[in-house]
């Protein structure tokens, strides 16, 4: 019997025009989302390969020169495109792409693709999460909105009922048919998609697999999520149009209002601090300590005191090793713990701000899917972060390196023009090489959304099946 | 004519008694309040923070007047003079860092546009300002991604919806309410009083858009008498907007659907309109016309700036005082011309490489901007930044303000380095007057 019922849903489902255009619409959109997505993604991630290594090249290649000359010639990083990033933009055309590392300085991570492209951009960028996420939704509206309605209106649901079919059963089957709908529109994307993960794909982020099931689980739970709270609209609904009107307020409240007020409220609870105050303080901060270039401060007093207790000598002349090199390397390491502190405190501001739109995943099942196919598709705020802090971290370490050769090769005596360096040590540095946090990771900050995506399912399934045999037959 | 006013006047009667309409009406309202006073509250924060930047400049430049007159009898007092008199300031530290800042214009916060995504000030000395101008300004990229929630979003995404919701049913209301027959049977065609009701239900979007947009002007603290022509500005392309949308649902009247189909159907032009259209548009234009790569430009202008300071120092100067004859003394040895003649020059070379990206940057827009016009929605949202001074150009507008203002602030810095001379208390006078 209830296989009936879902062979009935699946064929007027499939019978219908409207559903057929709408369906088919959905299909080309996520086609030409999927193909060119993926086409784009390939450009910008050649693009990138190509401009670190030609940087990386010209590093190697910059001629002889003081290794503190080198530290300021510095380097580029450039965040890879993430494999994904065709099924999810996510974040990326807001965050920067590339930073320029030299000495002293945490530059910022600059250069989004909103900063250079006009107003379109704010509308957001067809891609295969739009379609799943906003579009979708819409489509099992349309399924569903007189699913029950119109057999009540047309009277066939007290036959139904008379038959013998509980309106458990009965519900189970329409959301069953109406699921699998989706699935047959869903899973072809879902094969394609997986075809066009090359082998390169796996070179640039190995745990690309897992995060591709893992994603396309998690818009299965968020259909389900959909088309359960949609039959039950349907069910409980006075008459189709009441239905339709009910779904599409909560659709339009979920996907296009909720998330703006969302952040914005975060915002608003969370203020972000200014450039000028996070600089200002930096530079405060930095300047009761030591600077490379100003050896006149206190604490640079004490470390000279204490290199020259070291060495057991009376003047810097006398010290057999380079002294500035000593100074900019212990200006560069306090620098750092500053820039340490305040940087985490933005970091920490932001996270509080996102966690909102995460614990909103228990309000609003749009915005927990969001999040953890943002994530999934290393497209969200943590993997800028992560880019940041090891482009950050690559740059202290050659910047070290520099030091610690001037300290020690860079004999007294010798003018700063006169001790050069050349391609054996620029090329002893590697080349920057950032791997993009595993699938267990992932999941496990994205706690949050999974278990709201759990929650509705799970709160729905109960609540249907408490009310399921209360539904009106007539 | 007496049959019309009648039916307008029982059409306001069931308008105001049907319920869901006043709801969503009601949210309509809520939305555009609450867009209204998040939009006041952004541009409160970028005001703050310009205030703050403006206040700390005086600040500085007021201690630097004081540190001119300390008297050099004392020790420590002589660095400090020497620190504010110096042009070309002292060791590695530069003379003063001004501020130039982008204020807000008066109905920024109704549309807050692309503002966000660019600092709403620049700091900088007398030294190149390429680099200087490479800043960005702290912003959560989630808060960036979902967009801000102000008035002019209200009016292009929500407005719509609230004409379909009144437009629907307009001839399908009376068919399936079975009331067509007794319309037709009256002297006055359908069709005109089709026309009518459509009519009304377009005014009252109509005054519902006016209302909202007084309140904006009103809350934002803008007085309207001095900026008349601003709000009829607004006032003409949001009543133009929603006049786009009434013909629009008068098609969809007109081809006489079931009011469910109808509803489908103007939610669908909805759909595509504000969602679809851009989105592909973005990403057709995206994956055709990339940005140009930032890589080549920026490793252009750090070898240019990378090699000026490997330049022979005569180089250095020939390029210079043939640009700038104005400085030429004929010195070619001063450490502190060479360093600053070799800041213009690589000021230079890097503005026209920035000019070349600048232009690719423009030209993609361009095809952005071609064909907005299948997205109304986005056409209305870029006009009403414009207006509003929050969009991509009134930033590079800004950009520009802030290269005059560097060449302006240059012309006594460099007489002075190249005459050899310190700042006199009226040069710090006129440095002041310039904040």
């Amino acid at each position: 019997m209830l296989k009936l019922v879902v062979r009935k849903e699946l064929l007027t489902a499939l019978r219908d025009t409207r559903l057929q255009v709408s369906g088919g619409i959905l299909i080309v959109l996520m086609l030409t989302a999927v193909l060119v997505g993926k086409q784009g993604q390939r450009q910008i991630q050649k693009e990138r390969e190509q401009a670190q290594a030609s940087m990386y090249d010209k590093w190697v290649n910059q001629g002889e020169k003081h290794p503190h000359s080198a530290a300021h010639y510095g380097q580029f990083a450039f965040k890879p495109k993430p494999v994904l990033s065709f099924l999810d933009q996510g974040l990326d055309t807001y965050t920067g792409i590339s930073v320029f590392l030299e000495a002293h300085k945490q530059h910022e991570v600059l250069f989004s693709g909103a900063q250079d492209s006009n107003g379109m951009t704010r509308f957001g960028e067809m891609t295969v999460a739009l379609v799943l996420q906003v579009l979708m939704p819409l489509l099992i509206i349309f399924l569903t909105f007189n699913i029950f309605s119109k057999e009540r209106e047309e009277g066939t649901l007290k036959l139904i009922h008379a038959q013998g079919l509980g309106m458990r059963q009965l519900f189970i089957g329409k959301v069953a048919g109406t699921f699998l709908i989706v699935l047959m529109i869903f899973i072809p994307i879902v094969v394609l998609a997986y075809l066009l993960l090359d082998e390169s794909s796996a070179s640039i982020d190995a745990g690309v697999t897992g995060k591709f099931f893992a994603m396309a689980l998690g818009y299965v739970a968020y259909f389900l999520v959909f088309v359960f709270l949609s039959v039950l609209i349907s069910a409980f609904a006075r008459n189709s149009g009441l239905s339709l009107l009910t779904m599409l307020g909560v659709w339009i409240v979920s996907c296009i209002i909720l998330p703006k007020a969302t952040a914005n409220l975060a915002d608003k609870i969370y203020p972000t601090p200014s450039q000028f105050e996070f600089k200002r303080t930096i530079q405060h901060k930095v300047k009761n300590g030591i600077d490379g270039h100003n050896p006149s401060d206190a604490r640079l007093t004490t470390l000279k005191q204490q290199v020259l207790d070291q060495y057991g000598v009376k003047s810097i002349d006398e010290l057999p090793v380079n002294w500035s090199g000593i100074a900019m390397q212990a200006g560069e390491e306090y620098t750092d713990q500053v820039y340490d502190q305040e940087f985490s405190k933005v970091e920490n501001i932001f996270r509080k701000q996102n966690r909102i739109s995460e614990w909103a995943g228990f309000i609003n099942p749009y915005l927990a899917v969001r999040n953890l196919s943002m994530a999934l598709a290393g497209t969200d705020f943590r993997h800028h972060v992560v880019f940041a802090k090891a482009a950050e971290n690559y740059r202290r370490g050659f910047v070290k390196i520099m030091n610690k050769d001037m300290e020690v090769n860079h004999k007294p005596g010798i003018a700063y023009g006169d001790y050069k360096l050349g391609k054996e040590m620029w090329s002893s540095i590697e080349s920057f090489n950032y791997e993009l946090p595993g699938i267990s990771s992932v999941l496990s900050y994205q706690w949050r959304s999974i278990t709201a995506l759990i929650f509705w399912l799970v709160g729905l399934f109960f609540l249907s099946s408490h009310y399921a045999p209360k539904i009106p037959k007539l | 004519m007496k049959t019309i006013l009648h039916i307008l006047s029982f059409e306001w009667k069931v308008l105001t008694r049907n319920n869901s309409l006043k709801a969503i009406v009601l949210v309509v309202v809520g939305a555009g309040i609450y867009g209204i006073y998040f939009g006041k509250f952004e541009i409160d924060k970028q005001e703050h923070r310009i205030s703050q930047v403006q206040l700390y400049e005086q600040q500085q430049f007021d201690s630097l007047l004081v540190w001119a007159r300390l008297d050099t009898a004392v020790a420590d007092n002589k660095k400090k003079r020497q620190a504010a008199l110096s042009p070309s300031g002292v060791g590695w530290s530069k003379h003063f860092t001004y501020y130039l800042t982008n204020d807000a214009h008066s109905t920024a916060g109704l549309c807050l546009g692309q503002r966000d995504l660019y600092p709403v000030y620049y700091g900088f000395n007398v030294t190149d300002l390429a680099r200087q101008v490479n800043t960005g300004e702290l912003a959560n990229p989630m808060k960036l991604f979902t967009g801000n929630f102000d008035l002019s979003y209200v009016f292009v995404f929500l407005f719509p919806l609230l004409i379909v919701a009144l437009f629907y049913n307009l001839y399908s209301g009376e068919k399936e309410g079975g009331t067509l027959s007794l319309l037709q049977s009256q002297s006055t065609s359908v069709r005109m009083i089709l026309v009518s009701r459509g009519l009304l239900r377009l005014f009252i979007v109509w005054a519902l858009a006016a209302l909202l947009l007084l309140a904006g002007f009103i809350i934002q603290g803008e007085s309207l008498g001095e900026h008349l022509s601003l709000f009829w500005q607004w006032l003409l392309i949001i009543f133009g907007y929603c006049l786009i949308w009434t013909i629009l649902m008068g098609i969809v009247v007109w081809l006489r659907l079931s009011a469910s189909l109808s509803a489908m159907l103007g939610f669908g032009v909805w759909l595509v309109f504000t969602l679809v259209t851009p989105a592909l548009l973005n990403l057709f234009v995206l994956a055709n016309v990339p940005l140009p790569n930032r890589a080549d430009m920026i490793h252009a202008v750090r070898n240019h700036n990378d090699q000026a300071w490997e330049k022979p120092r005569s180089f250095v100067f020939d390029q210079f005082y043939s640009n700038n004859p104005q400085y030429d003394q004929g010195d070619t040895t001063s450490f502190h011309k060479w360093y600053y003649a070799s800041f213009t020059l690589m000021d230079k070379e890097a503005n026209a490489l920035k000019a070349q990206y600048e232009m690719q940057v423009g030209k993609r827009n361009a095809l952005l901007e071609k064909w907005e016009w299948l997205a109304p929605a986005v056409m209305v949202h870029e006009r009403l930044s414009r207006v509003s001074c929050t969009d991509r150009h009134s930033h590079q507008e800004f950009v520009k303000e802030v290269h005059n203002y560097h060449d302006e602030l240059k012309e006594l810095y460099y007489t002075r380095i190249f005459q050899n001379e310190q700042f006199s208390m009226e040069d710090l006078r006129r440095l002041k007057e310039m904040l």
